[in-house]
C-alpha cells in the first residue's frame, strides 16, 4: 500500500481549501434571437442546462460561488442571487436546498423579466454591458472577501445572438479589464460564430466553443465549461482556434494588412487621405506627392 | 498647486487632512482615510473629458537620479529601492494603458548621464534593466543638464507626430552642470519636449523652472504612497503639444498565415534571432509575420527590424481608445432611497451610504466603489452599455 502515490499531492494549487471559485453565467435570454424565434422551447432547454451546470459548479466545492445574469437588448439583470431576499425553501425529494434555491430563483426572476419585456424585435443583445456588470460584481466580491482568501473568478457567456461591430469599444474595454483582473471569459455560442467574443476569449485565456448540436448543450457545458481553468490544461478540450486580429478600416470596414493610422485619434484607414474623417484633423501631406503634380500642370 | 509658481506646497490646503478625519462609531480612522483617498480620485477623474487632442504616441525618457542622495533612507528601505519598485509598477501600467508608446531610461550619477535602456516598447526589457539598477553604486552629484541633453539628442530624431516627454525623478537638491542649463531648457521648449519633474526631497527652483517652461508638472512627494500617486499621474497621455503635427502613420496588422492541411514550418523570430540565451532562441511554429517583408515576430507591438514598419494588432489600438472616449462622469447625489441596490455590483445600500452616484445619460445609480472602478479601470458605464437606447450616446 505504501508505494501508491496519491495524485492529489502533486496538485495542491487546485485542491487548496481556502480558494473560492466564482462563476458568473451570462445567459442571453433575448426572445428575438434567431434560435428562440424559430423554436421558443429552446429557451427552456437552455435554462435547464445552465441551471444543471450551475448546480454542478456548486457541488464541486462547498466554497464555490455562483451568479447568473440574464442579458437582453434593453437591460441586463442579475437573476441569481436576485435583488430580493432568498426564497425560503424546504427540502424536496431529498435535493440539497441550495440547488432548489438556484433553480427556483432563476426561473422566477427570469419569468418576471421576460414578462416585463415588450414585444419589439431587436435581435442584438448587449453582451458587453452584461460583462461590464459582471466585472463590477466580481470586483465587489473581490473587495469584500475575507483577507487571505483567494478568489478565482470566471464569466461564462451563453448566447445565440450575433455580434455586431457597434459594441466594439465596449467589448474591448471589458476584455482588457477582465485580463487585468485575472477574470477568464468563456463563451458558448449556440447559433452563430462570434468573432469579437472569440478575441475576448483569446485575450483572457478563456475557451470559445460554438456548439455543433443544440440538443447536446448540457453535455458541452459540463465537459468543456465546468472544469476550472487550472484543470483544463490536463484535459483534451477543443483546440484553440487561431484568432484573426486584423483591423477593419474605418472607411470601408474591410480587413486590412497594412493601413494608415491617424496620430491624433488612432482611426484606421486603408488609403492615405488628407483629412481624418473621425476627428477632422488635417494631415501633413508628404511633400513629394504635392509638389510634383503642381509643377507639371504649370508647364503644360 | 503646480500652476501657480508663487504658492509653495506647505502653503496649500491639501495637507489639512486632519480636519477631515473623523473617527467612526468604533473609533477607527480607516474608513475616513479611505474616504479622503476616494474623493481625491474622483476629483482627478472629474478633470478628464473626451474630445481633447491627446499625444497618443508617446516617447518618454525617464531620467533617474542615481546620485549619492538616493541612498538616503527617508523612503524605506532606501530612496533608490523604493523608486525602482515603483518604477516597475509604473512601466507595466504605462504599457498597459499606452500600448503603442515607447520608454527609455537614463540614469544620472557622478555628474554623468548614462543611457541604460533605449527607447523601446517592450515592458519586460525595461523592467529587467530597472531590476539590475539596485546594484549600481550611488556616487557623486547628478547633472540635470547632461541628463536632459542626452534625452533631447535622441528625442530630436523622432518624427514630428510623436509626443516627446521627459520625466525626471530627482532626489538631490543640487545639480552639477557643465554649462548654462537655461539654454538647454530653451532648446527643450523649442523641440516641444514636455518635461515633468518629481522631487523626492524638497522644492528646487531650477526643477520648477524646467517644468513650467516646457509645460510639464512639478511635484514634490510627501511619502511613498504619495510618490506612487504622483508617478501614476504620468500614465495618462498628456494633452497634445501645440507644435505636435498630425499625420497618418503607416502600420502593419500581422495575422497568422494559415495554410490548410500543411504544418507550419519551424522558424526563428526576429526578436530573438541574436539572443544568446538557450531557452529563448528556439525554433518555433506560429508567430506574427510582417505583411511587408514577412519577418517573423513572437510578440506585438513591435517595429519591424527589417523594413521599419510598425506592427500592431487591432486590440492594441482599441486599448488606447478609452483615453479619447472616456466614460461620462457620474453626478454625486444624496441617497434618498432612489433604489435599494447598486446597479452594477448589486451591493445593497445601507445607512453608511450617504452619497450615491448617478450616470447622467442612463440615470442608473451606482455606489462609490463602482464609480471609481468604472472610471479607473473599466471605462464603460455598465448602465449605458446594457441599454440599446443609451449605449451609443455615451461615446
Amino acid at each position: 500500500m505504501n508505494n501508491i502515490v496519491l495524485p492529489s499531492e502533486k496538485t495542491p494549487e487546485i485542491t487548496s481549501t481556502d480558494e473560492t471559485s466564482l462563476l458568473v453565467i451570462i445567459l442571453d435570454s433575448n426572445p428575438s434571437q434567431k434560435t428562440l424565434r424559430d423554436n421558443p422551447h429552446v429557451l427552456t432547454q437552455c435554462v435547464d442546462s445552465v441551471i444543471a451546470l450551475a448546480n454542478s459548479h456548486l457541488m464541486q466545492k462547498a466554497q464555490n460561488k455562483l451568479a447568473i445574469m440574464a442579458c437582453h437588448s434593453k437591460t441586463s439583470q442579475f437573476i441569481y442571487p436576485g435583488p430580493e431576499k432568498p426564497l425560503d425553501v424546504r427540502q424536496i425529494d431529498g435535493q440539497y436546498e441550495a440547488f432548489t434555491i438556484v433553480e427556483k430563483t432563476t426561473k422566477h426572476n427570469l419569468a418576471k423579466l421576460l414578462l416585463s419585456e415588450n414585444s419589439t424585435v431587436i435581435t442584438e443583445s448587449l453582451l458587453a454591458g452584461a460583462i461590464a456588470m459582471a466585472l463590477c460584481y466580481i470586483a465587489r466580491i473581490q473587495r469584500t472577501k475575507p483577507p487571505g482568501a483567494k478568489l478565482n473568478s470566471r464569466i461564462l457567456v451563453v448566447t445565440g445572438s450575433g455580434s455586431s461591430a457597434s459594441q466594439y469599444m465596449n467589448y474591448m474595454n471589458v476584455f482588457f479589464t477582465a485580463q487585468k483582473q485575472n477574470v477568464v471569459i468563456d463563451v458558448c455560442a449556440l447559433d452563430q460564430h462570434l468573432s469579437l467574443l472569440q478575441q475576448g476569449c483569446d485575450i483572457t485565456n478563456g475557451l470559445y466553443l460554438k456548439v455543433p448540436q443544440l440538443q447536446g448543450l448540457l453535455q458541452y457545458l459540463l465537459w468543456v465549461f465546468l472544469p476550472e481553468p487550472p484543470v483544463r490544461e490536463k484535459l483534451v478540450l477543443p483546440p484553440p482556434v487561431k484568432v484573426d486580429y486584423r483591423a477593419a478600416c474605418f472607411c470601408h470596414r474591410e480587413l486590412i494588412d497594412t493601413g494608415y493610422v491617424c496620430s491624433v485619434c488612432l482611426s484606421i484607414f486603408c488609403k492615405f487621405s488628407p483629412i481624418c474623417t473621425t476627428c477632422h484633423t488635417v494631415f501633413k501631406v508628404p511633400a513629394p506627392l504635392t509638389v510634383k503634380p503642381k509643377k507639371k500642370k504649370i508647364k503644360i | 498647486m503646480e500652476d501657480d509658481p508663487k504658492e509653495y506646497r506647505w502653503e496649500t490646503g491639501y495637507e489639512k487632512t486632519w480636519e477631515a478625519i473623523k473617527e467612526d462609531d468604533e473609533g477607527f480612522l480607516e474608513a475616513s482615510v479611505a474616504d479622503i483617498i476616494q474623493r481625491a480620485k474622483r476629483k482627478r477623474q472629474a478633470l478628464k473629458h473626451g474630445n481633447q487632442k491627446l499625444g497618443m504616441m508617446r516617447h518618454l525618457y525617464i531620467l533617474l537620479d542615481c546620485s549619492d542622495s538616493m541612498s538616503s533612507q527617508d523612503l524605506k528601505p532606501t530612496r533608490l529601492l523604493c523608486t525602482l519598485k515603483l518604477m516597475e509598477l509604473f512601466i507595466e501600467e504605462f504599457f498597459d494603458q499606452n500600448p503603442i508608446s515607447q520608454i527609455g531610461i537614463i540614469i544620472m550619477h557622478n555628474k554623468r548621464a548614462e543611457k541604460i535602456s533605449d527607447l523601446a516598447g517592450n515592458a519586460r526589457k525595461h523592467i529587467k534593466h530597472i531590476g539590475s539598477l539596485n546594484r549600481t553604486s550611488l556616487i557623486g552629484e547628478p547633472s540635470l543638464q547632461n541628463g536632459l541633453e542626452a534625452a533631447l539628442s535622441s528625442l530630436k530624431l523622432l518624427p514630428s507626430h510623436a509626443s516627446r516627454e521627459i520625466l525626471v525623478i530627482i532626489g538631490s537638491l543640487t545639480t552639477c552642470d557643465p554649462g548654462n542649463i537655461y539654454t538647454t531648457i530653451d532648446s527643450l521648449k523649442q523641440e516641444g519636449v514636455r518635461c515633468s519633474v518629481i522631487g523626492l526631497a524638497a522644492e528646487v527652483h531650477v526643477c520648477r523652472k524646467i517644468a513650467n517652461q516646457t509645460g510639464g508638472v512639478y511635484n514634490v512627494i510627501l511619502d511613498d504612497s504619495h510618490f506612487k500617486d504622483l508617478l501614476f499621474q504620468h500614465v495618462d497621455p498628456p494633452p497634445a503639444a501645440m507644435c505636435l503635427e498630425s499625420s497618418l502613420i503607416k502600420m502593419g496588422f500581422p495575422h497568422q498565415i494559415n495554410n490548410e492541411g500543411s504544418e507550419e514550418p519551424l522558424t526563428m523570430c526576429m526578436c530573438h534571432v541574436d539572443s544568446m540565451d538557450e531557452s529563448s532562441s528556439k525554433l518555433t511554429t506560429g508567430g506574427y509575420y510582417c505583411p511587408q517583408c514577412f519577418s517573423k515576430y513572437c510578440e506585438l507591438p513591435v517595429e519591424c527590424r527589417a523594413c521599419g514598419l510598425t506592427l500592431v494588432s487591432a486590440p492594441h489600438l482599441a486599448r488606447s481608445y478609452h483615453h479619447l472616449f472616456p466614460a461620462v462622469n457620474y453626478n454625486e447625489v444624496n441617497f434618498e432611497n432612489q433604489t435599494s441596490y447598486c446597479f452594477a455590483c448589486q451591493k445593497n445600500f445601507g445607512e453608511s451610504d450617504k452619497q450615491v452616484y448617478a450616470c447622467p445619460s442612463c440615470k442608473k445609480i451606482f455606489c462609490i466603489d463602482c464609480d471609481i472602478f468604472v472610471h479607473e479601470t473599466l471605462h464603460t458605464c455598465p448602465g449605458c452599455a446594457t441599454n440599446l437606447a443609451t449605449f451609443q450616446i455615451s461615446h
